[in-house]
């Protein structure tokens, strides 16, 4: 039996649990559920490791894949940075898109088909601040309402369901080593889990330790004060058992492939030393910074050198001698790895040589099991670009982790829209191969191509018709403005497969440029339309 | 199948894993009535390692013969001699060659923060100009631990953290010099106006590219991170628009900095057309000349109350506790932003009416906060009484100074180079918030700190056991040491646990101790209180207060 495809089709379009909207715990629901689909499904625990690069400051998604299918429009926004055409890697297979010249190690491993690029990655109602931006990012909920957000991390609720009980309950014998490994000062909301973070920050692996056993009572009965000694008596605990355990995988173990000396490179190397030294760890995260551009992005003498060139080259060349390191290690086919910001800068570029904060941006996922190719289409780029112009998201960044959940870490629904708090449809971006799953959607660019997606007439005033076709399952229509705002839900709601079309009065928008955005299952598509003012 | 998952996965206790249980918030509801309650070492003591970096034993003795109220009218009044300024504590440097130069415009032992560093030949200004920041953070570490009674210190730290400019970012010793000045002057002063002078302080409008907005192109990093970080911010209330943030762009646009690091308007480069805010700012409309639209801006985001409300939030998460929930918003937050408004933004009365309150005293909010690693390590160095050569002393002072915010440093904590634009983590990253500060990474090195203090004898630990009512006493002498170091209370087991392991070696008999004590038995006497005190700072306990 096809477990998986029964519920994903009996899974009404766009769940937002109930449990949830009440404000219930649903991890008790979530973890038998997932006893039970590993019953029913035999699926055993697997061995598979995520690599997270978290690129700090928010990446200039379009000086990193850039369009060259609307270079012009491109470079009319940002002449004084802008990459020259001539000078853009050309990506195997493709004419739509190159990467910046300081990647060539990423484009030889786009060429092997260890790359893939994801386009125009983002969220509804951008948020420009980098702060909440990365909590919306790490925590997977853009809740607008700060007392009704979660104050888990995506990656945590995904490990408290496969290892409930943490931090009590570890090590034990079938995960004897820490669940997540930040190699970072300080953790992250990304692997923050229900009580505690679910993730170990070292800087030093070799680090030798020396605590005192704490004593375990409570004298004090004040809630704040029994909480914090908890928390670092817990921390105490938890260091000291989990550093031996760290410092004996990574003296086991040798990197086998030369790094470039930067930063990332040595986060990097220390993750490839801890997998081949046996952790069973399945979380690691590395993080580079320096990606808020404001000025200075690039060298005006040269656009193709400057902050950002180095930034690129430290992504390219520490991707890159990893993965060789893995493939000598012979663990390439246990690791993936995906990078990610906040968010991407804005088209049009300012007088300083930089950006300034903007929207959606295009992510990268390395690994021997990722599919090779770009998905999704380059960012429309008006020719009259304005200081407020954003690149509207082509993909949620939620659909991205419903992949990695479904086809990397093989969590089955309705688990993975209780981790992600709603239904985000999956992605073709990894092979099937790795979870068991069937390899079905190869096809999903020249698909999203086929689908119906117009309005008119356009530009319109007051009343519109939008027409548009779908494959049938949940199908989506979102307006959005410049910003990358989504002003309207046109529609959201299972169809059966066909051609349909929605009168749209009086919208009581305020005139502009607009993109309507259709997502049928992993099928996306974006065009753009003018509402004129409205007298 | 995974066996184990599916047969513990019923039993173990399973965590929510969406919003934090209401068990975890403190029931409280206290609010702003003046404290009358006990006035005992307990309470100074906590109020003393809020407001200051560490609680001395002097110090606590000192406020026990007063009223809560009149020792927060100490700490907040007590005048607080300017300090003098950073001085060159280095001698000549070398270039790349190995060639030495000198620094050309100022003399070794004589301050330089009144020379441009134009004089030395090209290639060591740049290591002039670092070697001049390193000075100002030595010269800031030893007015730490050199601090008054006052809560002055812990306030140009709080302004810090609140503008959070990066020395990284700026690379100008005098700029910096000057900014830190600036919150060291007004660390007790006014709100708004503070708001308003590092809006144009250079260092700011380097730090976040003011000196680069121009009409042509508006560069927007200040005018959101001003809204967003340093007035309104982005509370259930606040509903300033992405075109408010544009809009505050053009008012800032223009500003540069001259020859002499001081701040001027360009009026080429800035937008004179009418900038009009939305709903949320009442519709204001700002134009007109340059000079005064920074103070219209910032005028105008004081109008709203949630300007008031976000600072004291800010200013409750750095001395009380970080949950800001509906209790301390409706108790706390809103009184203090009317009294905020109604005097004029200064924040004295709001800090007085806040660490006088029942709320600041209440059990609750006792011994729930983590130390900073200032608190950590300028902290206990004082308790401890560790003297210090003065903090204008370049030659014995600065080098221990450095070792001082070196420490802080790498327990992510750096002077003048908060992580970014919005201060260290600890006092917004939710749900963690203090408790950022201890991690699998920063616990060693915590108690690597406070191992080598007792190993390497840097502080005296025979005087301070020597300094509690009666020594001799072990039962005494640990309740009084930990009634000192401790915010949270050991019990009755655990004071005799470390009794009978550190002070009587498990003979059952206080006599052991007592004897040594009186007869003097230095080499008992050392060993015990040694291993005790590197126990007592060992403790998880120890990073509360």
């Amino acid at each position: 039996m096809n477990r998986r495809h029964f519920i994903k089709n009996t899974v009404p379009a766009a769940v937002s649990l109930p449990a949830l909207v009440n404000g219930f715990s649903f991890s008790a629901y979530g973890s038998s559920e997932h006893a039970l689909g590993r019953m029913f499904n035999g699926a055993a625990a697997n061995d598979h490791v995520l690599v997270l690069i978290q690129l700090s400051g928010g990446n200039d998604g379009i000086n990193m894949v850039i369009p060259l299918d609307v270079y012009a429009n491109y470079y009319n926004a940002r002449t004084n940075i802008a990459i020259p055409q001539s000078k853009v890697l050309r990506l195997d297979g493709t004419d739509k898109s190159g990467l910046h010249p300081a990647m060539t190690d990423l484009q030889n491993m786009f060429s092997a088909g260890k790359l893939n690029v994801v386009q125009s990655v983002g969220y509804e109602n951008q948020d420009f601040s980098h702060f909440r931006s990365t909590d919306i990012w790490m925590s997977g909920d853009s809740t607008k309402n700060r007392f009704d957000r979660v104050k888990t991390g995506w990656l945590g609720r995904y490990l408290d369901n496969e290892y409930p009980g943490y931090p009590d309950a570890y090590p034990d014998s079938e995960m004897p080593d820490p669940l997540a490994i930040q190699i970072s000062n300080i953790p992250t909301l990304k692997v923050q889990g229900p009580v505690l973070s679910m993730g170990l920050s070292i800087t030093d692996p070799e680090k030798l330790y020396s605590f005192v056993n704490p004593f375990s009572d409570y004298p004090l009965t004040t809630t704040a004060a029994n909480k914090e000694l908890r928390y670092i008596r817990v921390i105490s605990e938890k260091t000291k058992i989990y550093s031996d355990i760290i410092r004996a995988a990574y003296q086991r173990a040798n990197n086998l492939a030369a790094y470039p000396e930067n930063s990332l490179a040595h986060q990097l190397q220390i993750v490839a030393r801890l997998i081949k030294g046996g952790l069973k760890t399945k979380v690691y995260t590395v993080n580079i910074g320096g990606f808020d551009t404001h000025k200075k992005q690039v060298n005006a003498s040269d656009t193709t050198t400057g902050n950002h060139a180095n930034l690129m080259k430290e992504l390219s060349t520490g991707i890159s001698a990893f993965q060789k390191d893995l493939e000598l290690m012979g663990l390439d086919d246990r690791v993936m790895g995906m990078t990610f910001s906040e968010f991407g800068r804005r088209i049009k570029s300012n007088a300083s040589l930089g950006t300034d904060h903007g929207a959606a941006a295009p992510l990268l996922l390395f690994g021997k099991h990722v599919k090779k190719g770009i998905l999704g289409n380059s960012p429309e780029i008006p020719a009259d670009i304005q200081v407020v112009n954003n690149i509207p998201f082509q993909y949620d960044f939620r659909s991205v982790y419903a992949t990695i959940l479904e086809r990397w870490f093989c969590v089955q629904q309705p688990l993975i829209n209780t981790i992600l708090l709603n239904n985000y449809q999956s992605l073709p971006l990894i092979k099937g191969g790795p979870c068991g799953l069937p390899d079905d959607i190869d096809d999903t660019n020249n698909l999203s191509e086929k689908l119906v997606l117009k309005m008119y007439p356009n530009p319109y005033s007051i009343n519109a018709t939008l027409q548009f076709s779908t494959t049938g399952g949940h199908t989506l229509i979102q307006q959005i403005n410049t910003l990358g705002q989504v002003v309207r839900v046109l529609t959201n709601q299972a169809y059966a497969s066909g051609t349909y079309n929605i009168d749209i009065y009086g919208d009581g928008l305020p005139g502009g440029v607009y993109f309507i955005r259709l997502q049928n299952q992993s099928l996306q598509k974006v065009i753009s339309v003018v509402k004129t003012s409205q007298q | 199948m995974d066996r184990r998952s599916f047969l513990t996965g019923v039993t173990k206790k399973i965590p929510a894993t969406g919003k934090i249980q209401d068990t975890r918030y403190r029931n409280t509801d206290s609010g702003l009535t003046a404290y009358s309650g006990n006035w005992t070492r307990n309470e100074i003591s906590h109020l003393l390692k809020r407001t200051m970096f560490g609680a001395k034993k002097s110090d606590i003795d000192y406020f026990l013969g007063m009223s809560a109220s009149e020792a927060v009218d100490e700490l907040l009044n007590a005048v607080i001699p300017s300090p003098s300024p950073p001085l060159r504590d280095y001698g000549l440097i070398s270039d790349e060659d190995g060639v030495l130069h000198d620094d050309k415009g100022v003399a070794q032992g004589q301050t330089w923060v009144n020379d441009y560093n134009t004089l030395s030949d090209p290639v060591v200004k740049g290591s002039i100009n670092r070697l001049r920041i390193e000075s100002l953070r030595k010269w800031w570490a030893g007015l730490i631990v050199h601090q008054n009674r006052s809560i002055w210190e812990k306030m140009v730290l709080f302004w810090h953290h609140h503008f959070s400019v990066q020395v990284e970012e700026v690379d100008n010793a005098t700029m910096m010099w000057k900014h830190h000045n600036l919150l060291r002057t007004n660390a007790l002063g006014n709100v708004k106006q503070l708001v308003k002078e590092v809006t144009i302080d250079p260092a700011m409008l380097i730090h976040l590219n003011g000196y680069l907005n121009s009409k042509q192109a508006p560069d927007e990093n200040y005018a959101r991170e001003m809204q967003e970080l340093f007035t309104v911010g982005k509370g259930p209330d606040s509903a300033y628009t992405e075109n408010d943030v544009i809009t505050a762009a053009r008012v800032l646009t223009g500003w540069r900095i001259d020859n002499t690091y001081t701040a001027y308007l360009d009026s080429n480069s800035h937008d004179t057309g009418s900038k009009t805010f939305s709903s949320f700012y009442n519709n204001t409309t700002i134009s007109g000349s340059g000079q005064s639209e920074v103070s219209d801006l910032v005028d105008m985001i004081y109008s709203t109350t949630e300007a008031a409300r976000f600072f004291c939030r800010k200013l409750y998460t750095w001395f009380v506790y970080y949950q800001v929930d509906e209790t301390v918003e409706t108790n706390i937050i809103v009184p203090l932003g009317e009294m905020l408004i109604s005097n004029g933004f200064d924040v004295k009365p709001v800090l007085s009416a806040l660490l006088k309150s029942e709320h600041f005293f209440d059990p609750e909010n006792q011994a729930c906060s983590i130390k900073s690693p200032l608190d950590m390590i300028a902290g206990t160095l004082r308790e401890f009484n560790v003297p210090f050569p003065p903090y204008t002393d370049y030659i014995n002072g600065y080098p221990l100074f450095y070792a001082v915010y070196g420490k802080a440093s790498a327990m992510q904590e750096t002077l003048l180079q908060p992580p970014d634009v919005s201060g260290w983590q600890a006092y917004y990253q939710d749900p963690m918030f203090y408790e950022i500060w201890v991690n699998s990474n920063s616990l060693p090195k915590r108690a690597d700190f406070t191992d080598a203090l007792v190993e390497d004898n840097v502080i005296d630990y025979r005087a301070f056991a020597g300094n509690t009512s009666n020594p001799a006493d072990p039962n005494q002498l640990i309740d009084e040491v930990t009634e000192l170091l401790l915010r949270y209370p050991l019990s009755g087991n655990s004071k005799l646990y470390i009794k009978n392991r550190f002070l009587i070696n498990n003979t059952g008999n206080d006599a052991t101790w007592t004897n040594a004590w009186n007869s003097n038995n230095n080499a008992v006497i050392n060993s015990s209180l040694s291993a005790l005190f590197k126990f007592m700072m060992n403790l998880p306990e120890f990073h509360l207060c």
